[in-house]
């Protein structure tokens, strides 16, 4: 569906059925030149099983009208008028790499609007190789190549494929390709604020990453976890591409957490 | 390194699509020689039903022996995904039945196989479906035939079995000027000699019965989505963006962009034509893809080193190969395949129709048959066998001629065709003396 967010359409993903603001609604925020397919393998349970799902398209990545957002600080702010123009009055948010520092952002300018924050495949600063910012200036698409090929673990790497008949290298270029993904690197490589948000939040979080991990290592991915009192869990075998390479484990940590606030909450009255 | 690995083509000819299975660790892939898959609860059927998570339902839609072949393919192709069906035949309807509907239109080089031909002129004309013939690489004519209606462009890299080859580069802007996607059929040239989604092809459809496979042991197809087409730019593809009702209302591309037209034949084909390839047919031909390459460079040179023998054989009255000055598509050749345009060769013979028939029948090392892509050398009278269904014109439109002797060159040793052929010329001699 489509949202009027700062009078530009904002494109996302509902999960296959129509948008219910009544329902508990879990927000998907995609990575660095990706989109809402990242999420084609979880929003798609959700919104079948009780929730509502909302996986926008950040501005100026494919379906979404506007021009790129120039930082991580501004995306959070965008991701907040999102919320609120969707008409729900909390979420839960899960963000893949990028995606996390944007909620992180998002948290510290308006607590309120997150029930709980989950980042998968991420940390609480995301470096990016100089060369690797040179390349995306230049070319789109020779990034994602680059990207590709460290973001991918090794199962991803020999064709392997959750979705029988599938090629996610092929699908992941495709989409990048077409992005903005160099403002999106920069707005990474400049992003400090990590620390200092995770000591100022007290929402419920959880990081889920990849012991395969090149692009964030799981080491830095831990050491996140304790600064920001989340539960952490390492999915072992897979690389960064989490969503994509290990759909269903990755599926089941989102459910364990989210199922289990939603639950609680019930159960409070 | 294709789209969609970094493998190398030789690497990933041996590896895409499987690693070791945890059960067991069988090195080779398994074949999966199953109708279907036991759900862990209600709950997990039920969401793979709705295609909540990935994985297996029921072999008629995929099956994880396929699976490894279907992305295997993919990977040699450099497309987004792929699908294997039970011929090559089977993969060409459900690519025409996926992008036209009752009422749509599509245009196709008039230079195709014979029962391409056939689906084209009559069996698909019969669900509504309208198809103009243009000449391969008549750019005008190409245009002046797309109409408001058109869904698709249609041609073979490498032709069958006139030879020519298509400027894949070429048809494919023109399709794209208007917004609709071209579709080749690259069987004779496998990805190992050109991938034509790299040239700007949208669709990739093979008969994996020949090359690919390699042994003439089974028959398959296989279509392959490049994944580039904007299939919501274009306008002319709702069947794509707006709402299948059959599945929940869902908007193929909104939710798989890349990947939208192969999860739609997925989903759709495949559930309710069920032209699946069966699991140990996908292991044979895995088996052959194993050495594509290998073989291709096979191919390759004893087709050349034949065609060089046949031009200095009196018998021999012309020949025809994709990458000879005389061919009109040979610049393309030198373009499009610089590691050799297949292994497909046509000559005619003295004593015409009955010189070719002399020709044949005295051949025992190359087999008579109606197949190209073994291994082993073939040969076809074309007129009276694969376009024996095409009138005089329609013959002479897609480049056959009476005395027309089609060869698929084997990897045999070079001598061995050699002298096998110089045998039947004798025969043809004698008959062509008579004459």
């Amino acid at each position: 569906m489509y949202i009027d967010v700062r009078g530009k359409k904002a494109y996302a993903a509902t999960g296959g059925k129509e948008f219910d603001p009544t329902l508990p609604t879990v927000m998907f925020v995609h990575g660095s030149g990706l989109d809402h397919r990242s999420w084609a393998l979880q929003t798609r349970w959700f919104a079948y099983n009780g929730y509502s799902v909302l996986a926008p398209d950040l501005p100026g990545h494919s379906l979404s009208e506007g021009d790129a957002l120039e930082s991580i600080e501004e995306m959070g702010a965008w991701l907040a008028d999102f919320i609120r123009a969707a008409g729900v009055d909390s979420v839960h948010a899960v963000g893949h790499s990028q995606g996390f520092l944007d909620l992180l952002e998002t948290a510290r300018l308006s607590p309120e609007l997150l029930k709980s924050i989950t980042g998968v495949g991420t940390a609480g600063a995301i470096p990016v190789n100089p060369a690797l910012i040179d390349a995306a200036r230049n070319s789109a698409g020779d990034a994602a190549e680059m990207l590709l090929m460290w973001g991918f673990g090794p199962d991803a790497q020999y064709g392997i494929s959750a979705v029988p008949g599938m090629q996610p290298i092929a699908i992941g270029r495709q989409i990048m390709a077409s992005n903005p993904l160099y403002e999106d690197l920069v707005a990474c490589a400049s992003y400090e604020n990590g620390s200092a948000v995770a000591q100022s939040i007290e929402i419920p979080a959880q990081l889920i990453l990849a012991r395969k991990d090149r692009l964030t290592p799981v080491r830095a991915g831990m050491a996140f976890a304790e600064e920001l009192n989340a539960r952490v869990s390492v999915i072992e075998r897979y690389g960064h591409m989490l969503p994509i390479e290990a759909p269903r484990q990755t599926l089941q940590k989102l459910r364990e957490l989210i199922g289990g606030l939603e639950k609680a909450a019930q159960e409070k009255g | 390194m294709s789209r969609s690995s970094y493998l190398k083509p030789d690497t990933v000819a041996l590896h895409s699509g499987y690693v070791p299975e945890s059960d067991h660790g069988s090195r080779a892939v398994p074949v999966y020689q199953t109708t279907s898959y036991v759900f862990e609860s209600v709950s997990e059927g039920s969401s793979l039903f709705n295609v909540e998570q990935g994985g297996h339902i029921y072999s008629r839609i995929t099956n994880p022996t396929v699976a490894v072949l279907e992305q295997r393919i993919a990977a040699l192709e450099g497309g987004s995904g792929a699908i294997c069906t039970a011929s090559g035949m089977s993969a060409l309807f459900t690519t025409f039945i996926t992008l036209c509907s009752a009422g749509d239109h599509l245009v196709s080089a008039t230079q195709i196989y014979g029962s391409t031909a056939t689906l084209l002129k009559h069996t698909i004309k019969r669900l509504g479906i309208d198809c103009t013939f243009v000449p391969i690489n008549d750019e005008q004519a190409l245009r002046d035939a797309i109409q408001d209606n058109t869904k698709m462009v249609f041609c073979e890299s490498i032709v069958n079995p006139g030879l020519e080859i298509a400027n894949i580069p070429g048809i494919s802007a023109i399709a794209h000027e208007v917004g609709i996607p071209l579709v080749v059929d690259a069987t004779f040239a496998t990805p190992t000699l050109c991938r034509p989604i790299d040239h700007g092809a949208d669709v990739v459809v093979h008969s994996v019965t020949k090359w690919m496979g390699g042994h003439g042991v089974a028959i398959g197809g296989a279509i392959v989505d490049g994944g580039q087409f904007d299939w919501n730019k274009s306008g002319r593809f709702p069947e794509l963006t707006e709402p299948y009702a059959p599945f929940h209302g869902i908007r193929f591309w909104e939710e798989f962009g890349p990947s939208a037209l192969v999860m739609k034949m997925r989903a759709e084909s495949m559930r309710d034509v069920g032209a699946a390839m069966s699991p140990h047919n996908a292991f044979l031909i895995l088996q052959g893809i194993e050495t594509l390459n290998l073989r291709m460079k096979q191919h390759v040179g004893n087709a050349v080193k034949l065609l060089e023998w046949l031009q200095q054989q009196e018998a021999v009255t012309w020949t025809n190969y994709p990458a000879m000055e005389s061919n009109p598509s040979h610049q393309l050749a030198a373009t499009l395949f610089p590691d050799g345009a297949g292994s497909m060769l046509c000559f005619g013979v003295v004593g015409g129709r009955a010189g070719g028939a002399a020709f044949i029948d005295s051949l025992q090392l190359a087999s008579n048959l109606a197949n190209v892509g073994d291994a082993r050398t073939l040969v076809l009278h074309p007129g009276s066998t694969t376009h024996s269904r095409l009138t005089v014109d329609d013959m002479k439109a897609a480049g056959i001629s009476e005395d027309m002797i089609r060869v698929s060159v084997g990897i045999e040793d070079i001598a061995d065709i050699k002298a096998d052929f110089k045998r039947g010329f004798s025969a043809a001699q004698r008959v062509g003396e008579a004459a």
